[in-house]
Formats: structure tokens, sequence, C-alpha cells
């Protein structure tokens, strides 16, 4: 069935993604799966069922004349002829992928090291054994190095220039594996974004713990004490920042690649997928309203009794009713 | 398989998908795979439509009129999917009517010149 799926989406790709060619497609989708099922039940081995129904298919062309396509077709072919879309290939794609793993690393690094230049100072200035003049040299290496590490990122950038200037798209397996890829990485992300925003969130606590102590009356481990917290404040931000940095860029690389697709062609109808239709305006338009309204009544009962405790019953009561009122007025999709 | 098998010219049949949807509409409601199958079976497997041809047909009759779309389960056990089904209007048996005049007509004519002979 994957097959049949896997032709029908090409035979589509490059139409475009209009109500009408999405209905024709899931319309032609049923009656193949019917057909690829009947054809399974009458004892057909898969190879003989998705031959049989890919010969029975028919043509494209057939379909753009008797659904007013024609002139889409005709525009778009002439779009072609001015502008051709270009179709990067799998290899192209999967390098713009690792390249794109290099400079979120890079650039990463970078925002870290510009955090991290500021202890040089800080720690020359108060430990006194040491000249001030090495903590600002150290800064300026470490901001150095940071320049050095953005404008390599940026060449590596500039080779994929392309990719915005021209039109683009990916054919239909191409985006599939994209997704897989994105879906794969989706729980690193989760993981990582939050680790990176608890750390900054919580940079300053080793700062007022360490102020807690007083040193044991010695003034020299008081003020030594408050540099390591202040280094640690920065040494954890650092940290937090390069983790929220990274994977935020993972992230963006595969939602520009499924990106590429979403304009015209229907194999990009990934992106709109989080989107969701419901049975008729009404009901859309309540959907739409709904997290406003909890809010706002949150919001109100909130400020008006002040009992807080209480009131936060509301979202998870919210999200049971949203749940019901989803699966009642949800469109059927196709599975 | 061995046979030489005449097979049916798309040109001469596409003027009559129309009419062989509408005859089977007129008994009752159906959807698209119902009907290519419904097609098989009454013709013994001569004629095959293809889903394109189908579907095509559909969306032109019913801009025209003469069937109303409607989504429904299948009776039979099907997979509980529902299935967009078809209806045949008062104005589709108008032009059913019409097009079987056509053929009689048609076939009359051509009738006139077809030879069994091997000349």
């Amino acid at each position: 069935m994957e097959t049949i799926k896997n032709y029908l989406e090409s035979m589509f790709a490059n139409l475009p993604n209009s109500a009408e060619v999405r209905k024709a497609k899931n319309e032609l989708l049923q009656m193949m799966e019917d057909k690829y099922n009947e054809l399974i039940e009458e004892g057909k081995n898969e190879n003989e069922a998705v031959g049989t129904v890919i010969s029975e298919f028919g043509n494209l062309e057939e379909l753009a004349e008797e659904l007013g396509l024609e002139e889409e077709v005709k525009i778009e072919k002439a779009e072609l002829e001015v502008s051709p879309r270009r179709y990067l290939a799998f290899e192209e794609v999967k390098d713009y992928i690792r390249d794109r793993a290099k400079v979120s690393l890079g650039i990463a690094l970078g925002v870290g090291l510009c955090i991290l230049s500021v202890c040089g100072p800080i720690f020359t200035s108060s430990v006194g054994f040491i000249p001030d003049a090495i903590g600002v040299v150290l800064m300026f290496v470490s901001i150095a190095f940071a320049v050095v590490l953005f404008v390599g990122c940026g060449l590596i950038g500039d080779r994929w220039k392309y990719l915005e200037k021209e039109l683009c798209s990916i054919d239909y397996a191409t985006a599939n594996y994209v997704n897989d890829e994105k879906s794969r990485y989706h729980s690193i992300y989760v993981i990582q974004l939050t680790i990176g925003i608890l750390l900054c969130a919580c940079c300053w606590i080793p700062l007022v713990l360490f102020d807690g102590f007083n040193g044991f009356g010695f003034a020299g481990i008081e003020h030594f004490l408050e540099t390591v917290g202040i280094l640690l404040l920065m040494v954890l931000c650092a940290i937090g920042v390069f983790l929220i940095v990274q994977c935020s860029i993972t992230m963006n690389t595969f939602d520009f690649l499924l990106k590429l697709n979403d304009r015209e062609t229907v194999s990009g109808n990934y992106v709109r997928s989080d989107y969701e239709r419901y049975d008729n305006p009404i009901s859309d338009g309540l959907m739409q309203v709904y997290w406003p309204t909890v809010r706002a009544i949150y919001l109100i009962w909130s400020f008006l009794t002040f009992a807080w405790y209480k009131t936060w019953i509301i979202w998870p009561v919210a999200v049971a009713v949203h749940a019901v009122l989803r699966s009642l007025m949800k469109k059927e999709e196709e599975a | 398989m061995g046979i030489e098998m005449p097979s049916i010219s798309s040109d001469v049949i596409r003027g009559y998908n129309d009419t062989m949807i509408l005859f089977i509409l007129s008994r009752e409601p159906s959807y698209g795979y119902e009907i290519s199958k419904m097609i098989r079976q009454l013709t013994d497997e001569k004629y095959i439509i293809k889903e394109t041809t189908l579907y095509s047909a559909f969306t032109r009759m019913e801009k025209n009129g003469y069937i109303e779309s409607y989504e429904a389960l299948p009776g039979t056990s099907g997979t509980g999917k529902k299935r967009t089904y078809y209806r045949i209007t008062d104005e589709g048996r108008r032009y059913y009517r019409a097009k079987c005049n056509e053929w009689i007509l048609t076939k009359e004519v051509v009738e006139k010149f077809i030879s069994n002979e091997e000349e």
C-alpha cells in the first residue's frame, strides 16, 4: 500500500496544493486502496496487487482537463520555464543537514565563548596575584575564537545561499526522510531545550548560595566564594545558551527543508499537518477561540477571588474538555 | 492468455462511460471502487475503467447535475472508513435515456457497415 501512496504522491507532486487537487487525490487513493484490498483478499500477492492497481490507474492529464486544472497546469509549466523549480537531490539534502549540524555547533560555541569571555577579567581582578592584563587578553582571545567560528559558519552558509534565492523543492521520498529525521530528533530537542532553559533560569543559584556563607569570618574566603559564584553564573548561563542555540538551529534545519515544498506542491503538506480541520466553520471558529477563552476565564476568576490555589483546576478540566470536543468535531482524515 | 483479444478503443468508449455509470447508479447509490467493480463484472472483464476516468466522470457529471454526492459508510463489511457515494438525479435519468436512444441509433448506423467475412 505504501508503494501505491508513493506513486500517487509522485503523480501529484507538481500540481498546486488546492482543495480540488487534494480532494481528487484522496478519492483516487480511496479507490486504489479498495481495489488493492480486494486483490489481496482474492489471494494475490502484494506485488501483483500493486502492479494491477497502478496499471489501471489511468493518467492525470485526463483529470487536469476535467478538474479545470488545465489552466493551473499551464501556468505551472510557464513558471517552470521562467524560473525552473530546482529539485534537490537526496544526497544534497543530506549534505545540507550535515553542514547545518556543523553550523549549529559553531554558532552555539561562539555565543557561549562570548558569554564566557568576561570570566577572564572577573577572575584576574578578584584573585589579585595575576595581572589584570592577562584576564583582558584572555577575554579578547575567546572573542577572537568566537569571531573565527562565526565567519567559518558564514562561509558554510554561503554555499547554501541558493536554497533561499532560488525556487527549490524536494521530492516526496526526501520529504519523508527529513520528516522522519525531524520526529526522531524531536525528543532530543525537547530535552536539550528544557535543560538549556533550566540552566539559564537557575544560573543565579550558586551566587545566592555562596553569598549565604560568611566565609567563616575570613574576608578573603568570602570574597573568593563570591567570585566563584559569579564565574559559575557565567558558566551555567553559557552552557544553557549553547544548548538552546544548538538545538534551535538543528530543528530549524528540518523545518526549513520541509517548508521548501509548502507553497505549490502537494508533497509538502507536512508543515500543515499540525493544523487541525473541523467539520464546519462553526466548530473551526469555536476551537480557535477555545484556549484564549479558557485563559481569560482563568485570569478573571483568579484576580477576582485571589484564590490561585483553587483556580488552577481550570487547566486540567480544560484539557479534558478540549480532547472531547476535538474528537467530536474533528474531520475524518485519511489514515 | 495467448489468444489475441480485441481491445476497446478508449476514444469510442469515452462517450459511454457516463452511460455505464448512470446505469449502475440508477439501480442504487454507490461509490468509486464499487462502481468500477460492477463495470468490470457486467462486461465480463472486457472493459476495466481507469480510476482517473472514473473520477473525472464523477466530477463532470456532478457539475452538470446528473449525480449528487454524499458521505456514507459502506454497507458491507468495509474498513469502517467513509466513502463518497453518488446518487442519480432526475436530470441524470433524463440524460441517461437520451444517451440510450443515441446509442441505439449509433449502433443501427454503424451496424450497416460491419462485415464478419474476411475479404
